[in-house]
C-alpha cells in the first residue's frame, strides 16, 4: 500500500512538473519569418538563460489584420482573469488602439534597453501616444534602389528626382498606391517634400483642411507620372529593376537585401534615402496590462532589444533595420554585416530621411486625394 | 405517412436550395444593402457617387479589356475548332488537339506570373526575338500593361471555349459540311457559312462565360499590370484593404454585377428566341 502511495505521488509529481514549469506566451502579427524569428532564434536564447521556462510563439496572421486579431483577443479578454499573451508583437495602427483601450501595460521603464531607442515611433504611432508602452523590435524602411551602373549620382532629393525622371523617361518605376506600400510610401515622401509641413502630417493634430494644400504637389505628380512606369507590385518593381527596364524605383529595404542576398538583383544595385525622406514603419513589443508573467515578459523583451541580438538576429539574419538605435550597435556586428546594411544608407541618414508615416486621417487623405487628382 | 410527389420534390431540391441561399443569395444581399447604406445608416448614394467620381474610369477599361478578350478569345476559338474538325493535313490536327487544351489547367494566378516574365521589356518573349534577330533591343516594350492582361485572358479562356466549340462542330451532321465541300466551297467558307451558324448558341454560351470568368480575376490585373487605370476587382480590394471602406467596394460589386447581367441578358434572349420556335 505504501509503495503504491509512494509510486502514484512520483507519478502526479512526474505529470505535474512540466505545468509548474512557467510558460511564456508570445503572440506576433506579421508574416511566418517573424513567428520563425521568435521560435526558432529568440525562444532557444531565451529559455537558455531562463531554465525551466517555456517561451510558445503563435503567429496571427500578416499585415494590420493580425494586429486586430490581437486586438480581439485581448478585448475579450479584458474582463477575465489573465490574457493568453505574455508579450505581443504588433503594428503601429494596432498599438495606438490597444494604449487607447487600455489593454497594454507600461512597462518600459522596467526594461534598459528601452534607454537605447531613439526612433520617435517609440512614443509616437501614427498620432496615439504610446510612450512606455512599447519598444520597437525592428524598423523597417523603404529607400530608392538604382542601378549603379546606369546611374553614376543618383537624385538626392525628391526635387532632383522629379527633374532627372522628366530627363529619362521611363527610366524611374513605382507601382501606384494599389499595387502594395512601397508606392504608398513613395506618394507619403512626396506629400512630405511637396505638400507644405511633413511634421504636422506625422505628429498631427489632424486638420480636414490640410488636404487643399496638396493640390499643386498632386498636379505635379500626376505630370511626373507621364514619364514613368507603373510597375505591377512591390515585387514588380524589383523585378523591373532586376532585367534592367528601369533604373531606379522605391522599394523596402529589407525585401532588397533578401533578394539581393538570393541572387534574384544583380550585385551592382545600391539604395539612396531620398530626402526629405520617405516613410518606413517599427513592429513594436509589448506587454499586454492583464499578462500573468509580466517580469518574465520584460526579461523577455530586454533580451530581444539587447545590442547583440539586434545585431544578429535583426540586422544579419533578417536585413531589418534595428529598433533601438542603429549606433549601439557599432561593434557587435562584423563589418561585412554592417557595411551591407549601411554602406548606401548611413545610420545618420537613416535617422534624419527615414520618417514614419503620416497618422491615419492623414494617410486615408493622400490615397485618395492620389486616387482622385493623380490617378483619375 | 407518405409524401406526394411534390412534397418529395421540394424535399430534394431543399439541400440544393438552402446552399445557394446561404452562400449566394444570402451574401448578394448582403452587399446590396451594404452599397446602398449611407455613412450613419438609411438608404443613400453616396457609395455609388463616390464609386462613380474615382472609378468611372476604370469601369470603362473593365469593359473594353473583357469584351476585346471575349472577341480575340472568340476568333482564336473558331480558328482552333474549326482547324480540328475540317482540317486535312494529321499531324497539325494531331498536334493542335494535343496541346490545345494545356491552358485549362493552369489556375490564372500561375498564368499571370508566367506573363509578368514573359511579357516584360526585357522578357522571355523579346528576348527571345532579338536572339533570332527579328528586332533590335532598343525596340523592345512592354506588355505589362492592358495589353498583357488581354493577352492573359485570351490564352487562358481560349481553350475553354474552343473545347466547348470543337465539341459542337464535331456533332454536327458531316453530311451537310461534305456536301458543300462536293460543291466546291472551300473550306474556310464551310466554316463560316455552314457549321458556325450551326453552333452559334454554344460558342455564345462559352463567352458568356468567359466573359463573367475574366470579369471577377483579381491576379491578373494585380500582377500583370500596373494599376492606373485598372481592373474593378483591384479597386474593390483596395477600398477594403486600403481604408475598410465596404460600402464603396459594394457598390462597385453593384456595378459588376450589372455588367455581367448585360451579359446574361443575351444568354437568355438566345434560349428563349431557341425555345419559342417550333
Amino acid at each position: 500500500m505504501r509503495i503504491l502511495t509512494l509510486a502514484c505521488s512520483l507519478a502526479a509529481l512526474i505529470v505535474a512538473s512540466p505545468l509548474s514549469a512557467q510558460t511564456l506566451n508570445v503572440a506576433s502579427a506579421g508574416d511566418q519569418n517573424m513567428v520563425d524569428y521568435v521560435k526558432d532564434y529568440l525562444a532557444p536564447m531565451f529559455e537558455k538563460s531562463h531554465p525551466g521556462v517555456k517561451v510558445v510563439s503563435v503567429g496571427t496572421g500578416p499585415g494590420d489584420a493580425g494586429s486586430q486579431k490581437i486586438y480581439e483577443k485581448l478585448d475579450a479578454q479584458k474582463s477575465a482573469g489573465a490574457a493568453d499573451f505574455d508579450v505581443v508583437v504588433i503594428h503601429q495602427k494596432g498599438a495606438g488602439l490597444m494604449v487607447k483601450e487600455g489593454l497594454l501595460a507600461k512597462y518600459t521603464g522596467n526594461v534598459e534597453t528601452s534607454k537605447l531607442v531613439s526612433s520617435a515611433t517609440a512614443t509616437n504611432s501614427l498620432g496615439a501616444d504610446v510612450g512606455g508602452f512599447v519598444i520597437p523590435m525592428f524598423q523597417s524602411q523603404t529607400a530608392l534602389a538604382y542601378n549603379a551602373d546606369m546611374l553614376k549620382a543618383p537624385p538626392a532629393t525628391y526635387t532632383e528626382l522629379k527633374d532627372w525622371a522628366k530627363k529619362n523617361p521611363k527610366q524611374f518605376g513605382y507601382n501606384g498606391i494599389k499595387g502594395g506600400m512601397s508606392g504608398v510610401s513613395f506618394v507619403a515622401g512626396w506629400v512630405y517634400a511637396f505638400g507644405g509641413d511633413a511634421n504636422k502630417l506625422i505628429q498631427g493634430p489632424y486638420d480636414a483642411a490640410e488636404k487643399t494644400k496638396w493640390d499643386a504637389a498632386f498636379a505635379e505628380l500626376k505630370d511626373f507620372n507621364k514619364s514613368v512606369v507603373i510597375t505591377p507590385g512591390n515585387a514588380g518593381t524589383l523585378d523591373m529593376l532586376n532585367r534592367g527596364e528601369i533604373a531606379i524605383g522605391p522599394v523596402w529595404v529589407d525585401m532588397f537585401y533578401s533578394w539581393q542576398a538570393d541572387g534574384k538583383l544583380p550585385p551592382n544595385m545600391k539604395l539612396k534615402l531620398t530626402a526629405p525622406g520617405m516613410p518606413g514603419q517599427p513592429m513594436y513589443y509589448a506587454v499586454p496590462e492583464k499578462s500573468a508573467q509580466k517580469k518574465l515578459a520584460e526579461e523577455f523583451i530586454a533580451l530581444a532589444t539587447s545590442p547583440q541580438v539586434q545585431a544578429d538576429g535583426i540586422v544579419k539574419k533578417f536585413n531589418w533595420y534595428p529598433g533601438i538605435d542603429a549606433k549601439h550597435l557599432e561593434g557587435k556586428l562584423d563589418k561585412a554585416a554592417w557595411d551591407k546594411l549601411f554602406t548606401d544608407i548611413t545610420p545618420a541618414e537613416l535617422s534624419q530621411n527615414g520618417k514614419p508615416f503620416p497618422i491615419a486621417p492623414y494617410f486615408n487623405d493622400i490615397l485618395e486625394g492620389y486616387e482622385k487628382k493623380v490617378a483619375n | 405517412m407518405s409524401l406526394s410527389q411534390r412534397q418529395l420534390a421540394l424535399l430534394l431540391i431543399a439541400p440544393g436550395f438552402a446552399l445557394v441561399a446561404a452562400l449566394f443569395l444570402y451574401p448578394l444581399c448582403f452587399s446590396l444593402v451594404s452599397a446602398f447604406t449611407g455613412p450613419e445608416g438609411g438608404f443613400s448614394l453616396q457609395a455609388f457617387a463616390k464609386a462613380w467620381e474615382l472609378y468611372s474610369g476604370d469601369v470603362v477599361f473593365t469593359v473594353v479589356i473583357v469584351v476585346a478578350s471575349c472577341l480575340l478569345t472568340a476568333l482564336l476559338a473558331i480558328v482552333i475548332a474549326g482547324t480540328l474538325t475540317l482540317g486535312e493535313n494529321r499531324y497539325i490536327v494531331g498536334t493542335l488537339r494535343a496541346l490545345y487544351r494545356w491552358p485549362l489547367f493552369i489556375p490564372f494566378i500561375v498564368a499571370a506570373q508566367c506573363m509578368r516574365t514573359f511579357l516584360a521589356k526585357n522578357g522571355l518573349m523579346n528576348n527571345s526575338f532579338v536572339a533570332m534577330g527579328l528586332m533590335e533591343p532598343l525596340q523592345a516594350v512592354s506588355f505589362l500593361d492592358w495589353r498583357g492582361i488581354i493577352a492573359t485572358f485570351v490564352w487562358k479562356q481560349m481553350p475553354f471555349v474552343a473545347l466547348l466549340l470543337a465539341g459542337a462542330l464535331a456533332a454536327l451532321d458531316r453530311a451537310t459540311l461534305e456536301a458543300g465541300r462536293n460543291l466546291g466551297a472551300s473550306r474556310l467558307r464551310v466554316l463560316v457559312e455552314l457549321a458556325l451558324p450551326q453552333v452559334m448558341p454554344q460558342l455564345l454560351v462559352a463567352l458568356v462565360l468567359s466573359f463573367v470568368t475574366m470579369l471577377s480575376v483579381l491576379s491578373v490585373p494585380m500582377m500583370v499590370a500596373g494599376s492606373q487605370p485598372t481592373m474593378l476587382t483591384v479597386d474593390m480590394a483596395f477600398r477594403i484593404n486600403a481604408y475598410g471602406d465596404y460600402a464603396t467596394a459594394n457598390a462597385l460589386g453593384v456595378i459588376t454585377y450589372l455588367i455581367s447581367a448585360g451579359a446574361a441578358i443575351i444568354y437568355l434572349k438566345r434560349g428563349m428566341a431557341k425555345e419559342g420556335t417550333p
